[in-house]
């Protein structure tokens, strides 16, 4: 009897802590969205660590922590990769990640929730708003989804030759779909 | 119907001759050039206006092949050894056919690299194609080759309206041209 009530104290404790939640890498993605001479050219990153907590029920103790690896950019062809990680754009080698910590979480409505954090991309650590979605999948798992925008010349991102007239927008929409699976009981 | 057939190219004709020349022209040189320029913003300036030019390119052949229905090409020479007839009939149908495939290919093979094809930067030209490097590889291929075999059949369709003019001495290269004297062949 002892036993049985220590498991179920256990249990409840697990609960209170929204417990992370692996994210399937392979349903998961971020992608982003550079217009150049109206010409819209979108691209993906192919490999990302993500820490998500996420409880539904009590949205403001999520929380979420990714790590985006530079290098795994896919911009559609080896030259379109290979511009993206030089030093003018994303500086594969001085800056191999991008980040994001998120410092709090509350809900806007049904299904629809809001998250504040620290979005870091060549060292430069900005404060971003990013609104995102929740929604229960079969067999448990949870789909986020969501849209932001960021500015690429805040991050230091294309500089130079690149940021004279309007050739390359200054707008980078980015948009993420993270598969979490079911919450651990 | 039983209408005469003219003795000259009239003037649309023309003009969608010599405007499809020098587009070409302009294409292939920008081509020329990018092709092989470190990525800059002038590389990607260069690389819209070459694909401007490819549609425009398309527009005008589709609207020189429309046009051709409706005002009939002057015929050949009746003293040209039937192989020439051939040789001709040939090229003007293979060129008509490459400045269709060209740009269409090379349509193609911009969808298929991420870059969607956007007329003067404002009219978006939808993807037939989704991302596929593979395939983007294999299109940028073909469209080169498709290019050096234009660059064949036209330095021969301008050796043989040469060969015309200065040996044959007929009118297959005169018709194509604005009239500079009055004494051209009568309408």
């Amino acid at each position: 009897m002892k036993l049985f009530s220590a498991i179920l104290l256990s249990l409840a404790t697990l609960g209170v802590q929204a417990a992370p939640r692996t994210v399937d890498a392979a349903r998961s993605e971020i992608s982003f969205s550079v217009k150049q001479m109206g010409v819209a050219v979108d691209g993906r990153f192919r490999r990302f660590e993500a820490q998500v907590d996420f409880d539904a029920a009590r949205p403001e103790t999520s929380s979420a922590a990714l790590a985006v690896d530079i290098a795994s950019v896919d911009a559609g062809s080896e030259e379109a990769d290979s511009t993206a990680v030089e030093r003018a754009w994303l500086d594969k080698a001085g800056f191999p990640r991008a980040t994001f910590k998120s410092s709090s979480v509350r809900a806007l409505g049904p299904g629809k929730y809001e998250a504040r954090g620290l979005l870091t991309i060549k060292g430069k650590p900005r404060e971003i708003t990013v609104p995102f979605s929740a929604a229960e999948q079969a067999g448990g798992t949870t789909l986020l989804s969501g849209q932001f925008s960021i500015r690429r010349t805040d991050f230091g991102i294309g500089g130079g030759e690149w940021n004279e007239g309007d050739l390359v927008s200054n707008d980078v929409p980015v948009k993420f779909k993270l598969l979490l699976a079911p919450a651990k009981q | 119907m039983s209408q005469p057939l003219p003795q000259r190219y009239g003037a649309i004709a023309q003009a969608g001759h010599w405007l499809t020349l020098l587009l070409i022209v302009g294409a292939f040189a920008l081509g020329w050039i990018m092709g092989d320029m470190k990525m800059s913003p002038t590389r990607l300036k260069l690389f819209s206006y070459h694909k401007w030019i490819g549609v425009t390119v398309f527009g005008i052949a589709v609207l020189r092949i429309l046009w051709r229905q409706w005002a009939k090409a002057p015929p050949l020479p009746p003293a040209m050894p039937a192989w020439e007839r051939i040789g001709a009939h040939l090229s003007h149908w293979g060129l008509y056919a490459l400045l269709l495939a060209i740009p269409l290919s090379g349509w193609l093979m911009s969808s298929a690299k991420g870059f969607q094809t956007v007329y003067l930067g404002q009219f978006p030209i939808p993807d037939l194609i989704g991302r596929d490097r593979e395939l983007g590889k294999l299109l940028e291929e073909v469209h080169e080759l498709l290019t050096t075999i234009l660059l064949f059949v036209v330095g021969l369709h301008a050796a043989a309206a040469l060969k015309h003019h200065y040996h044959d001495k007929d009118d297959v290269l005169t018709r194509m041209l604005p009239r500079w004297r009055n004494n051209g062949a009568a309408r």
